[in-house]
């Protein structure tokens, strides 16, 4: 366990020395300030679209850093070649995507918190309240999403040999899935045979990941998601990274290194 | 000085100068206010599409995030302001109130597991944002809608609806459809809705009566030449189930005349627009009611003087 | 006595995966054992499988036939590097950390405690003399600094045996001489070396045995005094013998 928490430190190390993140919070700062500094019908309690706003910037800016930051670290390691003198320590290739996975997923979740805080700030400034059961479970949920992401980006960054190629296949495979998925099983019933099969089979197998979308929930203050769905969603999410993170070792262990 | 530096103070007055002459032949040019050129310009007709978009997206806040997706087919919610505005309108009655929320039950029994799963993070029950004050939240997308299209009248009427009714803003209701009417001049809605703040918010009758007999030549003046037709049409095969939205803010217009000029005391006219009313009405039996009302009315002694 | 490092019959082929081309034969049927306390040399020229035997022995590539083992541990067991150290030819090191971050990363991954660990790496920072510098990122160093850093992050866990690839290639000459007084003190230590170098007489200097390496295949091994004697002449020239290399008369 040394050895992964070591590798997650360097890749936390990694992206706050980077200027990703102070770049996309920045934004995030700005642009929800500038919403916020618009005076509309000289009503100053309206919150839900900076809720909105917020969020949605928080969904994008976790994703590109999340994406980004995955997609780079095997191939980075390979490119920059200090990969040799990781493997030359007692250092399993297990071992590097785990530390890897685990440096990706704990670096977003600490941007994440701070994200948080900051929408917890601006709203609480309008409301004059803290929803902070909803914000945390909105923050644990997209951090499992997060997982997911991390793990599937990793998985394509050991086949995909360009870091910019695998961000974009990965980012659009995960779009399409957060905003599609959910409505394949519509779409397979509107199908013929063998269609209707195909599309089913692709709705069981994809990870849906707009479960851990609860944006809506939180804008329009609707009731929290019970703790059992909460965990059964969290391992449902645990179960697909896993399988990620398994089928990145399989193609990661006996790949030469020259 | 160096000569880089003489050169760059040249090249910066030619800038300020092309810039000032530039500015006023612009200004010539240009008919509409400065942002709304520069909307134009920089979205163009696609404008049109995100106004529509952040229009239903106030709808999305009025239902609290409960609304179809596009793979949704069967519902019918979301269309038009009058969804927007009438749901809270007690005229429409019970009846319109099931219609709705059978529209809006277009999520079904869940189809599978995952499907039945989803549902615990995502507004899967049908509501409206009915707490005191609620209402505001769907403003900001109404400014954003009518930012991006001014033309699309529904957004100040809808707008100034809740504005007025519901949040107690009356002085901005009245500002953002002043701001509709600079941008449509001939809009009988928006002049309807203003008529409706004077008469409901400043109880003036008089300004009320004015805007909505304005509201009543322009909704006549406008297409003049199908309007005959069209209401022709109307009046001789009419569906209660499909008023139509030009019929409706006709027959809106006049039911309101109608009830002012009864509320002054002047009957014959009021008993002018019931008749009006009578040949567009939906129900017109209940219509012919008041006009039997109003004929005993006149045909009995006035018993004080009617003030107008 | 243990042998330290151990090769068997080592065939490695790399599959090209263009259609219709054939397999490369890097190394081939090649059998070394290194004894503790020795400083071998490895050499061979450009091609002939010196680092694609190296990259065997620390699990970056796969043999295709054959075995090897450190310290009794087959190399593609994480254990078996457990107590070895290793300085690339070129500096892989994460640029984005300090010198004094980087050896707490390896520390960290030899499992070292922490107490010991600054206590190494005030050692280490002083043997390769970088006290100035140790706090800065390691993109701001020049190509020594670099080299040196690689070198102390090769020591951090005080390994019995020390794998170099190259490890004086790019360094001025002060550079080479400190280079070659460390291995000098390691040796002095009773550490075992292996390294590859194309400086030969380095090599003859600090090695007590060679081996010569060509096409993939092992040539000669043995003590530099003994092949000395054999062949009567220097390592260079006997190198270059043994390579089949033809001087070219220059008028």
């Amino acid at each position: 366990m040394n050895t992964i928490f070591a590798l997650a430190q360097v890749v936390i190390k990694e992206l706050y020395r980077r200027k990703d993140f102070y770049v996309l919070f920045i934004l995030t700062v700005l642009i929800t300030l500038l919403m916020a500094s618009a005076s509309i019908f000289h009503d100053d309690k309206i919150v839900r679209y900076l809720k909105d706003i917020c969020l949605l910037l928080i969904w994008i800016s976790a994703l590109v850093m999340a994406v980004g930051t995955a997609a780079r670290q095997i191939p980075a390691e390979r490119e920059n070649r200090t990969i040799f003198p990781l493997l030359a320590k007692p250092v399993s290739r297990a071992q590097v995507i785990a530390g890897k996975f685990l440096g990706c997923w704990l670096a977003s979740g600490m941007a994440l918190v701070v994200f948080y805080l900051f929408l917890g700030l601006v709203c609480a400034s309008r409301e004059h309240e803290w929803h902070v059961f909803i914000y945390l479970q909105a923050l644990w949920l997209q951090w499992v999403f997060l997982a997911v992401i991390i793990a599937l980006v990793l998985f394509g960054s050991v086949i995909f040999a360009a870091p910019s190629s695998n961000a974009t296949i990965s980012i659009v495979v995960v779009i399409s899935i957060w905003f599609l998925g959910s409505h394949l099983n519509t779409v397979a019933l509107q199908q013929a045979e063998p269609m209707r099969s195909i599309i089913y089979t692709i709705y069981f197998l994809i990870p849906h990941l707009e479960w851990y979308d609860i944006r809506d929930l939180v804008v329009h203050n609707r009731p929290l998601v019970s703790g059992t769905i909460c965990g059964l969603a969290t391992l449902y999410g645990a179960a697909y990274t896993g399988v990620f993170l398994f089928a990145t070792w399989l193609c990661f262990r006996r790949k030469p290194l020259n | 000085m160096p000569a880089p530096c003489y050169i760059l103070a040249l090249l910066l007055t030619l800038c300020f100068t092309l810039a000032t002459s530039l500015q006023l032949r612009m200004h010539s040019i240009s008919t509409g206010t400065p942002s709304d050129d520069m909307l134009k310009a920089v979205l163009g007709d696609g404008r049109r599409m995100f106004a529509n978009h952040y229009f239903v997206k106030a709808d999305v806040y009025f239902h609290s995030g409960y609304y179809p997706s596009i793979f949704e087919q069967g519902a019918k919610a979301p269309a038009n302001a009058r969804h927007m505005v009438e749901e809270h309108h007690d005229e429409g009655g019970d009846h319109d109130e099931h219609e709705h929320e059978k529209a809006m039950d277009f999520l079904g029994q869940p189809k599978d597991w995952i499907d039945r799963f989803g549902r615990h993070f995502y507004s899967s029950t049908h509501s409206h944002l009915d707490k005191p004050g609620e209402a505001r939240e769907i403003l900001p997308w109404l400014r954003l809608s009518a930012d991006l299209d001014p033309q699309r009248i529904e957004t100040y009427t809808v707008a100034a609806y809740w504005l007025r009714g519901h949040l107690g803003k009356v002085d901005e209701a009245e500002q953002f459809l002043r701001e509709g009417l600079r941008a449509n001049p001939t809009s009988y809605e928006i002049l309807f809705e203003l008529g409706m703040l004077y008469s409901e918010n400043h109880h003036d009758s008089s300004r009320a009566r004015n805007l909505w007999e304005l509201a009543l030549r322009r909704w006549q003046d406008q297409d003049a030449v199908n309007r005959p037709s069209v209401l022709q049409r109307w009046e001789e095969s009419k569906d209660v189930g499909d008023i139509q939205p030009d019929i409706n803010i006709y027959l809106k217009i006049i039911t309101q005349l109608a009830l002012l000029e009864e509320g002054q005391g002047d009957l014959r006219q009021a008993l002018h627009y019931r008749e009006l009313e009578v040949k567009v009405s939906p129900l017109p039996e209940l219509v012919q009611v008041e006009i039997d009302k109003l004929k005993q009315k006149l045909a009995s002694p006035p018993i004080s003087a009617p003030t107008k | 006595m243990n042998t330290i490092l151990d090769i068997k019959d080592l065939r490695v082929e790399y599959r090209n995966r263009a259609i219709g081309q054939t397999t490369k034969l890097a190394v081939n049927g090649l059998n070394l054992s290194v004894q503790p306390g020795e400083v071998f040399g490895f050499l061979g020229p450009n091609g002939a499988g010196k680092t694609t035997t190296m990259n065997v022995l620390l699990g970056f590539v796969n043999a295709t036939s054959g075995s090897a083992s450190l310290f009794g541990v087959d190399v593609r067991e994480p254990i078996a590097r457990q107590r070895i150290g290793y300085l690339p030819e070129l500096t892989y090191y994460y640029k984005f950390l300090t010198a004094e971050e980087l050896l707490r990363f390896y520390a960290k991954v030899f499992g070292i405690p922490r107490a010991e660990t600054e206590k190494r790496i005030d050692e280490l920072i002083k043997l390769v003399e970088l006290e100035p510098a140790r706090k800065r990122p390691i993109k701001s160093y020049s190509k020594g600094m670099q080299q040196r850093v690689g070198l102390a992050q090769a020591l951090i866990n005080n390994p019995d045996l020390l794998i170099l690839d190259e490890p004086t290639s790019g360094l001025d000459p002060i550079g080479r001489m400190k280079v070659r007084e460390i291995i000098q003190r390691l040796k002095n230590d009773g550490k075992t070396v292996f390294f590859s170098s194309h400086e030969l007489g380095e090599v003859e200097t600090v090695c007590d045995r060679v081996a010569i390496l060509h096409q993939g295949e092992l040539k000669v091994e043995g003590r530099v005094d003994d092949l000395m004697q054999k062949y009567k002449a220097n390592l260079e020239q006997i190198f270059l013998r043994i390579i089949g290399y033809q001087p070219v008369a220059v008028s």
